[in-house]
């Protein structure tokens, strides 16, 4: 028990090996112009705060920051809620339709998004979104996979536990509330990480749907860096750093999740 | 609470609110691209209506052919490559060991990373002349190998950079799986005197018949439709070598204006994943069991 | 008490009522029409629009300009047809110029052949070479937003080092390719040269610049097929496949982000490159000369373009009164000074601040010269895309040693033929 265990052999290295990107990022971030045009690359002579201060004022940084942030949340509550009532649904009902419905769902993925850019964007118009974050929100705010996902995780739960609430008179939506949810901690995490990643990194949508900078999100914001011509990678590499960080963050606090749930019959949460 | 007597009113307030979203974001421009297929159009001029047509020349475009079958292959390495390496990642993750959450979030960083951040490095580290990779071959008096910039060696290289990004995805929905799975079984199996193997082959893996189905159809459906990854550092080549579906797609819309040609490539590639996701449930359904 | 504040309040309402009235009269006919301008610049050449835009707004007010960043020019074209799919669309966008024949197609592009013909604009003193890449067809759909053309760029210290004289305004081919072998040192992973092979026209157009050279052309003068499959297509591509596959003194990249780091860190000793790249290269003592030739030293220039588009007769017209104003003489003089870009017009070199310019920026001299030398341009066909992709897979082929070079130009010539006999 004292002796550390030996997946760190495993681990380690590979975790280092997964970790070279952010690594190269950071590097980056902390250079001077000069050094980050020089392959091979140099290591750092300093650290070079300023580009990350250089990057938050080449661009309304803070603004985008706060669209992303906003459009994410807003998806990422909305895919909590509208993917788990629908995953219970599909995955606990049996109602008339139910599994063309989930293939029809399933089946809007199938197509390339460059193909439907257009008419979503005709759509988006005639609601008269464009240019507002509400375009962004709208379409992400329930998707077939966390639908998906919800539905193979309600699956594994015994079913006991449900048919004895609904026979102690608890409604159908009680049970999922109160009785489900809370053994979903593992599901939940990983549909918020998942969609938070998603929205988050969103950037063909965006470009499209945003025409004015007031409502651009950080991907947009990023992508000012890498001008047709001539990429400054130190801001880049800072933005990008600032841009990932969020999110690692996330999932840091959201893998605390993954612990095994009281499932044993009998045990109510 | 009310308590609602019909399943199926139950079931179709549930999936309501959803169901609109999706029919109205995604299902109705879908439709449209479905008739643009059925038209020839530029984006820029009016549109023809040609019927069949789109679909006729693609059954004679050797180019859309080669793209299938770099397509197929591209998927056939990708989904086992990232399903069980998610899962190997996953039942590594699967402890509580010290500095878990640094592991588990090093793995996390591959996924969370831009697109173009992982092709600028790995267009880097995979560089013929002086690319880390080559470098630490030559140690071993191995390559140099010309990975992305050769022509029988980038698909392979784009597999190894797209997978980067994916295990770690994969891995993450394998451990919420594995994390449902209930104490007492495991614990039952130890005490019967199961070896970790036969308590995974027995009951871990079977339960995570779901989890698999889950990975296994999402993997595919990406793989089948990868673009983004193509598209920042081999664009298609060398020598097309990898231009998949969707990059044909891509280059007949936006690049030679070939609007309605790419819309029909897009549902014959509909189809087929279509076609392939249902065999997968429906295998599924015979081989995935579910707890009830 | 009561009258007075009385007698108080009329005279007040009737001056306010007259001030009101004026300003009122002056407002309405003083209401500034907006004008909405796209653009990819980021950085510096972000602040030099902006800068422009807000002196135009500042120095009258019929006409009030907003400039957008649009993101990265390459998704320029997707974001501006779905733009117009949606109908809500700019006044001016940044375009690249292999688009401007597809874009002509848009009832929403404006048709800018009679405007550009008002004595005011001058549009002849722009030199030709950027005023071709707007012409689709004898239709102007495009006004010059960004001109450059490809120059020899080499590191002094390389040449040092290695013995050889640089460059000279009179360097042949063959110069050029024994000097590349000669600059090029496996040990030391250094290479003589540089190109761009990722078969996109990046990729195209330097051999476009090669084939001219040898004095040869892209396509027959009716533009219904393929020239470029002639002797001196094939002495171009031979030279290609001369200098990458037997001397290997080429360092191929596989897109464009590489062979600017490391030309900066003094791995490769020549570029094939254009002004914008200059700005990459601080850590090296560079020189600039017009590219070696064979039977002439002639270059290949890559023009963007502003395309205009039809938002109502109002703005078209406030729009272009912009644009005349931004793409006048000194206004252009002032752009290219802060950024780094050529003049567009060959007045701007008799104005006091072109000296400061070409003090400013190291080599810009040689290639304003250069301009003269971008004799021959593309075709601004709408089949351009399909012509460049073909041409591009077979330079590259011949590049990654895959192909030889006449198999591949005999190959090329018959795809391109196929194409251009489609309607």
């Amino acid at each position: 028990m004292k002796l550390p265990s030996p997946r760190h052999l495993l681990l380690l290295p590979l975790s280092l090996v997964m970790l070279t990107p952010l690594l190269w990022m950071v590097m980056t971030s902390i250079q001077t112009p000069n050094e980050s045009q020089q392959f091979p690359p140099v290591l750092p002579s300093g650290i070079h705060w300023q580009n990350y201060t250089n990057a938050l004022h080449a661009v309304p940084f803070g603004r985008f920051f706060l669209n992303s942030v906003i459009v994410t949340a807003a998806c990422v509550l909305g895919n909590l809620v509208l993917c788990s009532l629908a995953g219970y649904a599909f995955a606990r009902f049996r109602f008339f339709g139910r599994d063309l419905t989930f293939v029809v769902i399933l089946a809007t993925l199938m197509v390339p998004f460059q193909v439907v850019m257009i008419p979503t964007f005709l759509i988006m118009k005639d609601l008269g979104l464009i240019d507002s974050l509400g375009a962004l929100i709208l379409p992400n705010l329930v998707t077939p996979f966390g639908i998906f996902l919800m539905r193979q995780f309600f699956r594994t739960l015994p079913a006991e536990l449900e048919e004895a609430a609904r026979i102690d008179g608890c409604s159908r939506l009680g049970t999922l509330v109160q009785i489900v949810l809370p053994l979903s901690g593992p599901a939940l995490a990983t549909l918020a990480v998942i969609t938070f990643l998603y929205s988050w990194n969103d950037f063909l949508w965006p470009l499209v749907a945003i025409q004015s900078e007031h409502h651009m999100t950080l991907q947009l914001g990023l992508s000012t860096f890498q001008g047709a011509h001539a990429t400054d990678w130190t801001l880049l590499m800072a933005g990008n750093v600032m841009a990932v960080m969020p999110m690692l963050l996330l999932f840091l606090l959201a893998q605390r999740q993954f612990v095994r749930s009281i499932a044993a019959a009998g045990v109510k949460g | 609470m009310r308590i609602l007597r019909s399943e199926h009113t139950a079931g179709w307030l549930f999936v309501i609110p959803a169901v609109v979203l999706i029919v109205v974001f995604a299902l109705l421009p879908i439709v449209w691209a479905l008739l643009l297929s059925f038209q020839s159009s530029d984006f820029v001029t009016p549109a023809k209506w040609v019927g069949l047509a789109n679909y006729q020349a693609l059954r004679h475009d050797p180019d859309f052919r080669a793209a299938v079958v770099r397509t197929v292959e591209y998927t056939a390495i990708f989904v086992p490559l990232v399903v069980f390496g998610g899962l190997g990642v996953a039942v590594l993750l699967n402890a509580k060991v010290r500095f878990m959450g640094f592991y588990r979030t090093a793995f996390f960083v591959p996924v969370a990373c831009s697109t173009v951040a992982t092709a600028i490095i790995f267009n880097w580290l995979l560089d013929p002349t002086f690319g880390l990779v080559n470098w630490v071959l030559g140690w071993f008096s191995l390559g140099p190998y010309g990975f992305f910039q050769d022509p029988n060696q980038a698909l392979y290289s784009v597999i190894a950079m797209t997978a980067w990004g994916w295990i770690g995805f994969n891995a993450i929905v394998y451990l919420a799986a594995l994390q449902s799975i209930p104490q007492e079984l495991l614990e039952a199996a130890e005490i019967d005197g199961a070896g970790r193997f036969l308590t995974f082959w027995r009951i871990v893996w079977p339960l995570l018949g779901p989890a698999t189905l889950l990975v296994v159809v999402w993997s595919s459906i990406n793989a089948l439709q990868v673009f983004d990854e193509i598209y920042v550092s081999t664009r298609g080549g060398p020598l097309q070598a990898t231009t998949v579906v969707v990059y044909y797609l891509y280059e007949q819309a936006f690049r030679f204006f070939a609007a309605g040609y790419g819309a029909a490539i897009a549902y014959v590639l509909f189809a087929a994943i279509l076609t392939l996701t249902l065999l997968q449930m429906w295998i599924g359904r015979r081989r995935v069991h579910y707890t009830s | 008490m009561k009258r007075s504040a009385l007698v108080l309040l009329v005279v007040s309402l009737v001056v306010v009522s007259a001030l009101t009235a004026s300003s009122v009269g002056a407002r309405r006919s003083a209401a500034p029409v907006q004008v909405v301008l796209w653009h990819g610049f980021t950085a510096y050449e972000a602040k030099a629009i902006n800068s422009a835009v807000a002196e135009y707004d500042k120095s009258q007010s019929r006409v009030h300009v907003t400039a957008q960043f649009y993101g990265n020019a390459d998704y320029a074209l997707q974001k501006v047809l779905t733009a117009i799919a949606g109908g809500t669309y700019p006044d001016i966008a940044y375009l690249y110029g292999s688009w401007a024949a597809n874009i002509a197609k848009s009832p929403k592009t404006l048709d800018l052949t009679k405007l550009v013909q008002d004595p005011s604009f001058r549009y002849d003193d722009i030199w030709p070479a950027a005023r071709a890449v707007g012409n689709v067809d004898g239709k102007i759909v495009g006004v010059p937003a960004l001109i450059d053309n490809l120059a020899l760029v080499y590191n002094k210290k390389l040449f040092r080092r290695a013995g050889i004289p640089f460059p000279t305004a009179k360097w042949t081919w063959s110069d050029f390719e024994s000097a590349a072998k000669k600059l090029t040192i496996p040990s030391k992973k250094q290479f003589g040269w540089a190109y761009v092979n990722d078969a996109s026209e990046d990729t195209v157009w330097r051999y476009w610049a090669l084939l001219w050279q040898a004095g040869g052309n892209i396509l027959t003068p009716d533009g219904k097929r393929a020239a470029f499959d002639s002797p001196a297509g094939l002495k171009a591509l031979t030279l290609l496949q001369q200098m990458a596959v037997k001397d290997r003194s080429v360092y191929l990249d596989s897109g464009n982000d590489q062979y600017a780091p490391l030309f900066n860190s003094g791995h490769i000793a020549m570029l094939y490159t254009g002004p914008w790249d200059l700005g990459s290269f601080p850590n090296v003592d560079y020189g600039v000369q017009i590219l070696p030739g064979d039977l002439n030293h002639q270059t290949i220039s890559g023009p963007d373009n502003w395309v205009l588009f039809n938002n109502g007769a109002q703005r078209s017209a406030a729009a272009w009164d912009f644009m005349k104003w931004f793409l006048s003489t000194k206004q252009h003089m002032a752009l290219a000074l802060a950024t780094g870009q050529l003049p567009i017009r060959r007045s701007e070199l008799k104005l006091p601040q072109y000296k400061q310019y070409v003090k400013k920026y190291k080599g810009i001299g040689t290639f304003v010269a250069n301009l003269g030398n971008a004799k021959k341009s593309r075709p601004t066909i709408e089949k351009y895309p399909r012509i460049s992709d073909v041409v591009g897979q077979a330079v590259q082929a011949v590049l990654l040693g895959k192909a030889q070079p006449q198999q591949a130009l005999d190959n090329a010539a018959q795809q391109v033929d196929a194409i251009l006999r489609t309607p």
